[in-house]
């Protein structure tokens, strides 16, 4: 169900444009975007995220936006609570999509963070190549 | 927070540099709990998971996952209304946040079964248990019925960790 939910996503954000509102394509973004650091206690670079920010009205599903260590953007990441998915009333439509043009999409489980406390499904939409998620991987 | 609460706060890879694990148990050290987890967020863990001390001990946890925060919380209704499983006697705890390479302390002067959790994981199972002296009264009960599915099996059995000291994670 999760991965038939992702692909949704992918394609969805595939066919909708980013938004011309914001400039996000270097950290930091602009709009409503906050650093995940300074919102919760989180370490302000995650190894295999990067750089975090989110509108904080957008939580906890996102979009985030992940930056590498030099402000490029490389990915938008999606946090779904496990709950949500498996209720049949719940849906999460027309998140936003505002990275633009999607290599690949990661999905895979997460046990919780401050921020999102509850096990969730992360849904990376990489905007670069797979070789290059090296840009977050930790040091 | 109260004064009889040993609590202590340290950051930096330096201090870490000397606390490896496991360590030896004279009597005057703490001993330690790590806060770990894979590297995508995916399993979260205390290790050890289940501990045997005597009364007095102070225990220390410290946070070796590089992508997450943790804390080390009692069971007890100051912590965010969560069921007692401490001694009524004892003094609760909670570490608040601890960032990568932060540690916490704290010392258990009273007898008896300490139950406590990772605030952000407790859904996830990241629970642990310390029994100090040779208590009579076991933790669970009425309490137990709270506590997510994942969290109440995480818990070694009070007779494992007194047959064997230390319960590391599987």
């Amino acid at each position: 169900m999760i991965f038939r939910f992702a692909a949704a996503i992918g394609i969805l954000t595939l066919a909708v444009p980013a938004f011309a509102a914001d400039q996000v394509e270097k950290a930091p973004p602009t709009g409503a975007y906050k650093k995940v650091s300074e919102l919760v206690k989180l370490p302000d670079f995650l190894p295999g995220l990067g750089q975090l920010y989110v509108d904080p009205k957008a939580l906890p599903a996102g979009p985030f936006l992940a930056y590498d260590r030099e402000g490029r953007l490389v990915s938008t990441v999606y946090m779904l609570p496990i709950d949500d998915l498996a209720n049949k009333d719940k849906r999460f439509d027309d998140l936003a999509a505002p990275g633009g043009k999607v290599d690949h999409v990661d999905v895979y489980f997460n046990a919780g963070h401050p921020g999102v406390e509850k096990p969730h499904a992360h849904v990376v939409l990489w905007h670069v190549p797979k070789a290059d998620e090296t840009r977050v991987a930790a040091k | 927070m109260r004064p009889s609460r040993r609590h202590v706060l340290q950051i930096g890879g330096g201090v870490l540099a000397g606390l490896v694990w496991p360590r030896p148990a004279f009597a005057a050290e703490p001993v330690e709990i790590l806060m770990g987890g894979k590297a995508d967020g995916s399993h979260v863990w205390f290790d050890p998971v289940g501990l045997h001390v005597e009364p007095g001990r102070t225990i220390r946890w410290i946070n070796l996952d590089p992508g997450n925060s943790h804390t080390a919380t009692a069971y007890h209704p100051k912590n965010f209304e969560r069921p007692l499983r401490i001694p009524e006697r004892a003094e609760p705890w909670n570490s608040d946040y601890l960032l990568p390479d932060e540690s916490f302390s704290v010392t258990l002067p009273v007898e008896g079964v300490y139950d406590f959790f990772c605030v952000p994981h407790e859904h996830a199972g990241m629970v642990g248990r310390i029994i100090v002296g040779r208590p009579n009264a076991p933790s669970g009960g009425p309490a137990a019925q709270a506590l997510p599915d994942l969290a109440l099996r995480a818990f070694p059995s009070i007779d494992e960790i007194m047959q064997r000291g230390i319960i590391r994670r599987t």
